[in-house]
């Protein structure tokens, strides 16, 4: 071990209950910045997750335009090609064909406004968990044409219950109308409010027909291996296929990356405050260690130490305080996340329905990404060096000789 | 069993020796003037920690505005471009809203129960169903809200947040389509489109509107998918006589709203609803709940974090003084003197940092009074139902808070260094340097 840092090291330990409690203060705010950092990155992944997986997918191919007039004028064909591109790409999970329409639903006097979309019954699953949210009756089949399945707020609103024939009524493709009769087979729960009240799915076929749509569907909506591989995936897929849109679920949802940009805005400032507050701890115990030693520091720089190495034994020691409380601090928070992570919290009853506003399970989950540990021990170190500056300068300027004065 | 007795005593002996403390503190401006003195002895030391402490409950009470500013906003979108702050259906509503729970008579049975209420500032009826809006390109599942456009104006924002066209007139057949839903439907002011509903005798039932405006309002859901028409022409279109789904009833305050309500319910019976935004919208009460829990385990993780710092700089300060404590007792200060002397050399020194930092909470403030634009994330705002703009909001207990938390923190951490100083045995701390 060089001689500075044995030196440095010794001198932390010079004063055990003064180095300790500025420890544990580091060590907490470690251990908080890695808990609640985790703690939001869980947040934001389930977000994400819950999203992409109630329906969107994490990216759609689509006609060209879809996206921007999501009208039944756009449009793709869902050939051998395309099935090909489908079936064949790495890194596609799964994928789910869609036809996306608007409709009149109505059952003696109530009527709704519904998004209506026709999915193919096996193939759906594969992207979304919209068969898991079934809360009565059964999902759509090809053995069951011309059956509905309503979101429950929906159901309620039209009174309507399983069995029931409901009036659906549209425009179809060729801009004519088109009006049919569906049965209610089966009432599903959707977390999100206005999904809920507004989504009827029938199957892929009934759509075509009912649309007069061919073998067009809107969109295909594709799950990737997870939201990180989604950039990747799109661009395998257009290299592929350059005539297909694409459109991955930060573009689907943009107010979603919004919202978690400021979520994540506000902790963050909040985080920082906590560290800036334990970095004038650290100033403060090295400041003092420094005034206590004038004398001491003298002597080093009357025997000829450059104030450089003064400045740099300083230096180093801050950075042990900070690297012990950041040490110790990883190492209680990162197996704290680690059990959090696999103990995900079921969440009270008037918490879980604001979750709801947002179309979440009701569960708080952390995720500990590599980041963020790195992201901590960077601020941490990074705030002690700045924090270290003052003392340092000031124990490698003093003149050795008003030093030897001092006490 | 001598245990209990023994705790008993122990406990006794603290609350007297607490009790001495504070008959010390109550009765010697001396001890005042010393402790202020011996916060200053250092006074970078003393700098330092009082900066640590206003840095961290400026920043903490600025970031709480913020926040609590985002949620006020969030209610008061809530209330102004859609709930109001009291509304009174027919009974059933809530649970299954339709044309078939309406308040007959255009709503007079709870109008003349509404007049000459102190508490009513407006009040506005309206009739709600769904229907199906269709353009030349495209069509979309809409919420039709028929309304009496001059009453309208007065209880909600709609009038003000026309950002294309005009608001509602006498002109007929007109309608108010959000930004976000014209753009879905490729229609601009002006443009027909056709209004598609089943009437209250279940018949399917279309009616071709004029745009005559847009709105833009920070309710994503209302910009999407809510249209407005003519109170008598959606009565005509779904077939429901003069009768209404519910009246809007703006207060005075929001802190009438408690008093109009129970006043409404009394006048009107047991045949209607009458309820309050907060019972219309429960999860905007929850969000008021979750930030005053989130904002005490900030305020409990800063302020810990602070009693490091505050703890350390008072057990270094006492250990200088161990010889000076030590004279002290040995001239005859009493034990429950040094530890209220110490303790209070803690807190007025917390107190200081705790007045640097509200001098610089009102700095904020007032740097921050007209809001911080945060428009390039208006979407993500949006979907919370707040604008883009954010004024912070402090309350009284902000600042109540942070006081009582700071002088509690204080007092802990300065207990060890305290005590501490108080057990010193003067003949050894005498011979100490």
């Amino acid at each position: 071990m060089p001689l500075e840092l044995r030196l440095a090291w010794r001198n932390v330990w010079r004063n055990p209950r003064r180095t300790g409690l500025t420890v544990a203060a580091t060590v907490f705010a470690v251990v908080l910045v890695v808990f609640f950092v985790a703690m939001a990155a869980g947040l934001h992944e389930k977000m994400i997750e819950d999203s992409v997986r109630l329906h969107s997918g994490h990216l759609t191919l689509s006609g060209p335009g879809y996206f921007a007039n999501r009208t039944l004028a756009q449009h793709v064909r869902l050939d051998a090609p395309l099935r090909g591109l489908l079936e064949e790409t790495p890194g596609v999970r799964g994928w789910a064909p869609r036809v996306i329409g608007f409709g009149l639903l109505s059952r003696e006097t109530d009527a709704q406004g519904v998004a209506l979309m026709g999915v193919d019954p096996e193939r759906e699953p594969s992207v979304s968990s919209l068969a898991d949210r079934l809360t009565r009756g059964s999902f759509v089949s090809r053995e069951r044409p011309h059956g509905i399945v309503l979101g429950e707020r929906l159901a309620r609103n039209l009174g309507a219950r399983i069995g029931d024939e409901l009036f659906l009524y549209s425009q179809a493709y060729s801009l004519e109308t088109a009006a049919d009769l569906y049965r209610v087979i089966g009432v599903m729960k959707l977390p999100d409010v206005t999904l809920d009240r507004s989504l009827a799915l029938v199957s892929l076929a009934d759509a075509q027909e009912f649309f007069v749509y061919g073998d067009r569907v809107s969109e295909v909506a594709v799950l990737a291996e997870d939201a990180d591989a989604a950039p990747g995936l799109a661009a395998a897929l257009q290299r592929r296929d350059p005539a297909v849109e694409i459109h991955i679920w930060s573009e689907l949802m943009p107010e979603l990356v919004q919202f978690i940009f400021i979520d994540d805005a506000g902790m963050y400032i909040l985080l920082v405050i906590l560290v800036v507050v334990v970095a004038f701890g650290i100033l403060n115990t090295i400041l003092m260690s420094v005034l206590e030693r004038t004398r001491e520091l003298g002597v080093l720089l009357a025997l000829g130490l450059r104030p450089r190495a003064v400045f740099r034994l300083v230096y180093l020691e801050s950075l042990l305080l900070a690297g012990a409380g950041l040490a110790l601090g990883l190492a209680v928070g990162i197996p704290l996340v680690l059990w959090f992570q696999g103990h995900p919290i079921l969440l009270g009853e008037r918490m879980a329905e604001a979750y709801e506003l947002f179309g979440m399970e009701p569960l708080m989950t952390w995720k500990l990404k590599p980041l963020n540990p790195i992201g901590s021990a960077i601020t941490i170190l990074g705030v002690a060096a700045a924090a270290a500056l003052y003392p340092a300068l000031k124990a490698s300027r003093g003149r050795p000789v008003d030093a030897l004065r001092s006490l | 069993m001598r245990r209990p007795a023994e705790l008993r005593a122990q406990a006794r002996e603290a609350a007297g020796f607490t009790a001495a403390v504070l008959r010390a503190l109550a009765g010697d401006r001396f001890l005042w003037r010393l402790a202020w003195r011996n916060v200053w002895r250092n006074g970078r030391r003393a700098v330092i920690v009082a900066t640590a402490v206003a840095v961290g409950i400026a920043g903490v009470v600025l970031s709480m505005a913020i926040n609590f500013g985002m949620i006020l906003q969030m209610i008061e979108t809530a209330i102004s471009t859609d709930l109001g702050h009291v509304q009174v259906h027919a009974r059933g509503f809530q649970d299954d809203p339709g044309l078939d729970r309406l308040l007959g008579d255009g709503g007079r049975g709870g109008i003349e129960a509404l007049e000459g209420l102190a508490e009513v500032r407006a009040w506005a009826p309206r009739l709600r169903s769904e229907g199906l809006l269709s353009s030349a390109r495209a069509s979309a599942g809409v919420r039709v809200l028929a309304v009496d456009p001059a009453r309208e104006a007065r209880i909600t924002s709609l009038a003000g947040s026309i950002v294309a066209g005009e608001y509602l007139d006498g002109a007929r057949r007109r309608l108010l389509m959000g930004e976000a839903l014209a753009e879905r439907l490729h229609v601009e002011v002006g443009a027909k489109v056709v209004l598609s509903a089943t009437d209250a005798r279940g018949d399917l039932a279309g009616e071709a509107f004029r745009v005559a405006g847009l709105f833009r309002t920070a309710s994503l859901e209302l910009d999407r998918s809510t249209v407005y028409v003519r109170l008598d022409e959606g009565q005509r279109l779904f077939q429901v006589g003069d009768t209404i789904s519910e009246l809007v009833v703006v207060a005075r305050s929001r802190e009438a709203v408690p008093r109009l309500k129970a006043a409404l319910r009394e006048r009107m019976g047991g045949d209607v609803e009458v309820q309050s935004w907060g019972e219309l919208a429960p999860v905007l009460e929850y969000f008021v709940e979750i930030f005053e829990q989130m904002a005490w385990i900030v305020y409990a993780a800063v302020f810990i974090a602070m009693a490091f710092g505050i703890a350390n700089v008072l057990l270094m300060a006492v250990f200088e003084r161990t010889r000076e404590i030590g004279v002290v007792r040995a001239l005859g200060m009493s034990g429950p003197r040094v530890v209220g002397m110490v303790a209070l050399e803690s807190v007025l020194l917390t107190l200081v940092g705790l007045v640097a930092g509200f001098a610089l909470t009102g700095l904020g403030l007032v740097l921050l009074r007209d809001g911080i634009d945060l428009s390039p994330w208006a979407q993500g705002l949006n979907i919370m139902g707040v604008g883009a703009t954010i004024v912070p909001v402090v309350r009284l207990a902000d600042f109540t808070t942070p006081s009582v938390v700071a002088v509690l923190t204080a007092l802990l951490a300065g207990l060890w260094p305290a005590v501490r100083a108080a057990r010193a045995r003067p003949a050894e701390a005498l011979r100490h340097v």
